[in-house]
């Protein structure tokens, strides 16, 4: 039987400072009551000024590892759109403060699908042999990406960090990460972007007033791609697993938005309620959305042991990604 | 084709019975910029009738959507 990657901690962490809609309206020329009806999110956490991704990553990279009873690790792999700084990558500081300093440690960019693709990066490096063990971690602070007078994005994202711990083990060991199913639409990637910054629209040029500086968002389209994609990849997810739609017990998706998590339900013929959701308390927290909420579902007991579990995520680039898992028996620390 | 509008507006969308009605605007009814997104895929996915959110976006009541929808069931049947 070819190894797998099997999860074997999982940890989270959130920033301190809690943003009420109530504060966001107070710029916004929106209600709380168009917040909440539009997105489903109450509450968001937000880095202060001088807290960054990696102070994210290493409090949840931390967890993870305790999870997991510690032990070594072999690769560092965060999954981020916000790094610390346009260059180093974020990784291998982040492993340094982890005690982890010498293994190889990069990020992963693949905006809100980063959890998703760096299961596949971490599964790769298991079945390749250059990792028994690897930490994934999906950190993001998008708050320092957004313009306060969009109201398609400020009320939207929040701060936060995931990790998990995956060792190689058995296809069918709870915890193994089923066959993963990626893809990507580059026709569509001017739909999710940050266009300043990178080469096309260097630092030194000037940049021109149009928002290029902030994160941009075609909400409507955008809304549909991620229904259409995430409804797609998470049907091969389960004819990949040999699953049917009436085995899973809980649906784990990337929390764009709780409209986004309603209809997807109904384009998969399952309740509109049914998706397991945070994103009241915690927004949109991009690559970190999974493992946040993966940690919250265990804590408050939405998630079992024994639970078999469809995770998908879909996000900029254009970029989807989605697999199954049987839930293990994790301890997850509260933060 | 009201009641087929109402089905999906109220089974499928979830959208508040008692605001489905021909002479609601289409915001009174429920129908904000992302219901519209949904309603479109909807319409086409389990329907076959194909009406773009753009469209649904410039009409103003639930009864212009209905007889945008009669007139693409038409078409589509022609």
């Amino acid at each position: 039987m070819t190894d797998r990657s099997v999860i074997c901690g999982l940890g989270y962490w959130l920033p301190d400072r809690v943003v009420t809609n109530t504060e966001l309206c107070e710029r916004l020329d929106v209600s709380e009551d168009w917040i909440e009806a539009r997105t489903g999110i109450s509450r968001r956490r937000w880095v202060e000024p001088g807290e960054a991704t990696s102070d994210l990553a290493v409090e949840a990279g931390r967890a993870a590892l305790k999870s997991a009873g510690g032990g070594p690790v072999d690769a560092v792999v965060l999954a981020t759109t916000t790094p610390d700084h346009r260059c180093p990558a974020t990784a291998p500081d982040v492993a340094a403060r982890l005690g982890l300093s010498g293994v190889a440690a990069f990020d992963v960019s693949a905006v809100c699908t980063g959890f998703v693709y760096g299961l596949a990066t971490a599964a790769g490096f298991i079945a390749a042999g250059l990792a028994e063990r690897v930490l994934l971690i999906a950190a993001e602070a998008f708050s320092t990406l957004l313009d306060p007078d969009d109201r398609t994005t400020w009320p939207i994202f929040g701060d936060g960090a995931g990790a998990v711990v995956l060792r190689r083990g058995r296809a069918d060991e709870p915890g193994a990460i089923g066959p993963l199913v990626l893809g990507s639409d580059g026709d569509r990637s001017e739909l999710i972007t940050v266009k300043a910054g990178g080469s096309r629209l260097p630092f030194r040029a000037p940049v021109p007033d149009d928002g290029s500086q902030y994160f941009q968002m075609r909400g409507r389209e955008v809304f549909r791609q991620s229904v259409e994609r995430m409804s797609a990849a998470a049907t091969e997810a389960l004819q990949a697993a040999g699953w049917q739609l009436g085995d899973v017990d809980r649906l784990v998706t990337h929390q764009a938005n709780a409209r986004v998590s309603a209809a997807l339900a109904t384009r998969l013929g399952l309740r509109r309620d049914a998706p397991t959701q945070n994103i009241a308390e915690v927004g949109n927290t991009a690559a970190a959305s999974i493992p946040v909420l993966l940690a919250q579902a265990v804590l408050n007991g939405t998630l079992e042991p024994g639970h078999r579990v469809l995770l998908a995520a879909f996000g900029g680039g254009l970029t989807w990604g989605a697999t199954t898992l049987t839930w293990p028996e994790l301890e997850v620390h509260d933060t | 084709m009201f009641e087929l509008l109402k089905l999906v507006m109220v089974e499928v969308l979830l959208l508040d019975v008692d605001r489905v009605r021909p002479d609601a605007s289409r915001e009174d009814a429920g129908l904000d910029s992302l219901a519209v997104v949904e309603l479109s895929m909807v319409l086409s996915q389990r329907h076959g009738i194909e009406i773009t959110d753009d469209e649904l976006l410039e009409l103003d009541t639930v009864a212009q959507i209905v007889a945008l929808m009669e007139q693409r069931k038409r078409t589509a049947a022609a």
